[in-house]
């Protein structure tokens, strides 16, 4: 109930900020999107296995976030920012394959 | 590989079955809270980012196409002004009877300052097959070499997509179009050429623009066609006037 509304609070506050966001900010919020879904789904296959804990999540959560946006600056500074992005999706996209798999596998038992 | 090994085996974050066997779990709702927090202000930001900036792009693109089209219109009325003034000029010359009539008449075909018909060649260039990586396509040395080509082989006025040749034309690369008097042109190129119909084309093969050319349609696949035409008529360059020169006294 608290996560719910926190969700709701978190996008009305992502709606009004939105406008006075740097612009340079722009291109890690994808990233950091696909991190914070990878998280989530661990999430979620953690909660279904019966050991989810609020605490691992939320640090697996931002440093995640941290870590791919972290990765991918790094990368546009030394002008390889595109083929890191590039390799986080992969592995981030490979975990979240691999998680929705067992998540789909346990809640449809098929 | 072990990497991928390790993504693939281990998928879930380590630290969920850590926790799990040292007791049963504690509820922290605040951490899941922040969480959440951060997951909306997140998806929340780059929504609403991707809803308010691709309008825009589109309309700005828009606006400058819209733009772009109103200069070309403008300039395209400017030049028929100009040669409708130019015509003018050339009646009141003529109707003033001057000496220096007959010359000018001689001149002002040989430079480009009048429209002139007359039989000639017609060619047809353009890129190669773009459907295809790596195409090769038509840069401004190769309609320069084409036009030199023309002169050399005996030409007495070329044109580029209606663009005349004169001896102030300058044809060159603007980004990825190629501009002739300043005009960008649009693809395919098609460069007319007055001058005698018999041996024209035979002295523009034999010349280095020539060769050129056929090594672009052979080793290149891009267009090349040559036909002759008995009736060309090219227009006059609207913009060869000097400024600062003037006749030696």
């Amino acid at each position: 109930m608290i996560a719910l509304l926190a969700l709701i609070l978190g996008i009305v506050i992502g709606i009004l900020l939105e406008p006075s966001l740097p612009p340079a900010l722009a291109p890690y919020l994808p990233i950091m999107i696909v991190a914070a879904l990878d998280a989530l789904f661990g999430a979620l296959r953690a909660y279904l296995d019966g050991m989810f804990s609020d605490r691992v999540f939320a640090t697996s959560f931002f440093s995640n976030v941290a870590i791919a946006a972290g990765i991918v600056f790094i990368g546009d500074q030394i002008g390889v920012g595109n083929q890191l992005s590039t390799a986080v999706v992969v592995v981030l996209g490979m975990r979240i394959f691999t998680n929705a798999a067992a998540i789909r596998r346990q809640v449809l038992h098929a | 590989m072990d990497l991928l090994n390790s993504i693939w085996r281990n998928p879930v974050d380590p630290d969920y079955a850590k926790n799990a066997t040292a007791g049963p779990p504690r509820r922290q709702p605040a951490f899941l809270a922040l969480a959440a927090l951060a997951v909306g202000v997140l998806v929340a930001v780059q929504g609403s980012l991707s809803l308010r900036v691709a309008p825009n792009l589109e309309q700005e693109r828009r606006d400058i196409v819209a733009r772009l089209r109103a200069v070309e219109q403008t300039n395209d009325q400017l030049r028929a002004e100009q040669e409708r003034v130019a015509a003018e000029v050339r009646g009141l010359q003529g109707a003033a009877g001057t000496g220096t009539q007959a010359r000018i008449d001689e001149m002002e075909p040989v430079v480009g300052a009048r429209p002139v018909v007359g039989p000639g060649l017609v060619f047809v260039v353009d890129d190669a097959d773009q459907t295809k990586q790596g195409a090769a396509r038509v840069a401004d040395v190769d309609l320069r070499e084409l036009a030199n080509g023309l002169w050399q082989a005996g030409a007495e006025a070329v044109s580029i997509n209606g663009h005349r040749v004169t001896s102030r034309t300058a044809i060159r690369g603007a980004g990825s179009a190629i501009t002739v008097n300043y005009r960008s042109l649009t693809r395919p190129y098609k460069v007319e050429a007055i001058g005698d119909p018999k041996n024209l084309q035979a002295r523009f093969a034999a010349t280095s623009a020539g060769a050129w050319w056929q090594a672009l349609r052979d080793n290149y696949g891009m267009r090349y066609e040559v036909s002759t035409s008995l009736q060309l008529k090219l227009a006059a360059d609207p913009g060869l006037t000097v400024k600062y020169a003037s006749p030696e006294p």
